[in-house]
């Protein structure tokens, strides 16, 4: 009797799970399915939720309706050197932070971690400002008047992301938790300062290059409100930004339309079935703020 | 020059990060104070008018809807979303096959970008056409012009929002919940204990970081909402569903009034500081 109860209890689990596995994943079937529905299917009123004839052929139509080669484009430059720039900057930061003594050492870090606390939006109307007026780009003079700086570059999309205090954190976290006669060890043998972070810690840095790289990745691929301040010509548009001018341009195409929305998140749902257990410890990593 | 070059090599290896910090946060968040207090609007060099901008903001109507609905948005997505992720994480977290399968279904929704989530929607609540509006009417219920209602279109923002955010409660719920020492339970069970009450004496107590550290993650997420407004509704209709940070981006990118748009974010500011630190407070608080 006791052995049916669990097993009814299992199957009762098992129904719960299926039933919000599927309420959670249904807009993205259906997103996927409508994808590759013919026109004809939306003008008919009655509404299936598999295509009718399943047109494959949405994907290309829909890539070729704008210039998504030059999206893709910017969004892979971006999201690249963002990437691997600030993972540099950051373990270098953080190993600087953990490992070595200078003056000013822990002030300076409290005041980088105090940056966590403001909220992107909070400083975009002067960040906007500064890009604009960047001396000698853009057509600015010494005094950055004149021209538009850093505004339609990559450079206004990339250099603020280099620098993040989360990603000194965690990186100043791992390394404390190294041995120290590491380092006094590698100091015997004639290893310098530098030298230890190229030979000693960054290869031992798989987990924080992981967790941050993934968390750097998804926050850069899927940004909006940057390419939306600091962009506004065409040939600069990244994917996101790509993808609400689509809406506008083609809002009764909703077959091309869902194409192109799963086009462009396509990369990240890849990127997370192949390292899906990175991606939930990067996801925990970030509760180490807390 | 050896001494020179150890003493001076620390700061070198700090030096973009912190100069970056310095020119792209700090700086900006002075200047944002500053630009506040003047009548800047790109056009003429800004004009100091000390708390007119603030007086103005608390007694602009939308602004102050916006206030509401941000906090309408902040309540209806932080609640539910913990809620559900907890509960996911419960029941992922009994010893069952196929964990990564149930765990990726909840999560994806998490790696997509608020634009084409908003896009998925868009279709979905779409009035006409969309798949929500002809379940309705298949079950025989009215159909409804979702977003541009004025009563259903922050709540459906809300919904969608929720949809974004469950699957990241979910994981830190989940993690939170493997780190119970089994022990506890056992002890429980030698007691006597059943089910409910195991879940209410032992996994609510030792899971309260974990539910402190996402109350204010997804606290703060949900006060910087603007993507999925910006697509979904634009604000409207007649700004039923414009946020604080819609207001910005309105008042800065589109009337160019950077000195008023600058008051409205200091305001997001010590809002989002406030919930910070009186979050803090009752956390510590229980802690001790």
């Amino acid at each position: 009797m006791a052995l049916q109860a669990n097993q009814m209890k299992k199957w009762l689990l098992y129904a719960v799970l299926i039933f919000i596995s599927m309420a959670m994943v249904l807009p993205l079937l259906i997103m996927i399915f409508t994808a590759l529905k013919g026109d004809a299917e939306f003008s008919s009123g009655v509404n299936t939720f598999f295509p009718k004839e399943w047109k494959f052929t949405n994907f290309i139509l829909a890539l070729q309706a704008t210039n998504w080669a030059v999206y893709f484009k910017n969004s892979l430059i971006v999201t690249a050197i963002t990437v691997a720039g600030s993972l540099f900057f950051n373990t270098l930061s953080g190993y600087a932070f953990a490992r070595l003594s200078f003056k000013g050492r822990d002030l300076i870090f409290i005041a980088l971690l105090l940056g966590l606390m403001v909220p992107a939006q909070v400083t975009i109307i002067p960040q906007f400002m500064i890009m604009k007026s960047i001396p000698l780009f853009g057509g600015n003079d010494i005094w950055g008047n004149g021209g538009n700086g850093w505004l339609d570059t990559y450079a206004a999309l990339i250099i603020p992301e280099l620098s993040g205090a989360f990603g000194i954190f965690f990186a100043r976290q791992f390394y404390l938790s190294f041995p120290k006669e590491l380092d006094d060890a590698a100091g015997i043998d004639g290893c310098g300062v530098l030298a230890r972070y190229f030979k000693i810690y960054l290869p031992m840095s798989g987990p924080v290059i992981a967790s941050l790289g993934i968390l750097k990745t998804v926050a850069v691929w899927n940004d909006f409100f940057h390419p939306l301040v600091f962009t506004t010509k065409e040939a600069m548009r990244t994917v996101q930004l790509g993808l609400s001018v689509f809406q506008g341009q083609f809002s009764v195409a909703y077959n091309l339309q869902m194409a192109a929305t799963l086009v462009v998140s396509l990369p990240l749902i890849i990127m997370f079935f192949v390292f899906q257990k990175y991606f939930v410890q990067s996801m925990l990593s970030s509760s180490v703020k807390g | 020059m050896r001494k020179l070059y150890h003493t001076s090599l620390p700061y070198l290896m700090i030096f973009p990060n912190v100069f970056i910090y310095v020119v792209f946060i700090l700086l900006p968040l002075v200047w944002v104070c500053y630009l506040s207090l003047t009548d800047y609007n790109v056009l003429s060099p800004g004009k100091w008018v000390g708390l007119e901008n603030y007086t103005m903001m608390l007694a602009d109507d939308i602004y102050l809807k916006a206030v509401r609905n941000t906090i309408f948005y902040w309540v209806g997505t932080t609640l539910p979303t913990m809620f559900l992720g907890l509960l996911i994480a419960v029941l992922l977290n009994s010893k069952i096959r196929g964990l990564a399968v149930f765990r990726a279904a909840v999560y994806l929704p998490g790696i997509m970008s608020s634009i084409a989530v908003a896009l998925t929607w868009l279709w979905l609540l779409n009035p006409t056409q969309g798949p929500i509006n002809h379940f309705l009417d298949w079950i025989g219920l009215p159909s409804l012009d979702w977003l541009q209602n004025m009563k259903a279109a922050l709540p459906a923002v809300t919904v969608v929002g929720t949809w974004m955010g469950v699957g990241f409660a979910m994981i830190i719920y989940l993690s939170g919940l493997q780190g119970i020492p089994d022990h506890l339970y056992e002890a429980a069970s030698i007691d006597g204990a059943a089910g409910v009450r195991k879940f209410v004496s032992i996994t609510i107590p030792m899971l309260k970081p974990v539910t402190f550290f996402l109350f204010v993650t997804v606290t703060i997420r949900s006060f910087q909402v603007f993507d999925l407004v910006y697509v979904l509704t634009g604000g409207g209709p007649v700004n039923s569903t414009t946020t604080i940070v819609n207001e910005v981006f309105k008042a800065g990118f589109q009337e160019y009034r950077m000195g008023y748009a600058s008051s409205l974010a200091i305001s997001l500011l010590l809002i989002t500081m406030l919930i910070t630190l009186i979050n803090y407070k009752f956390g510590s608080k229980q802690d001790a």
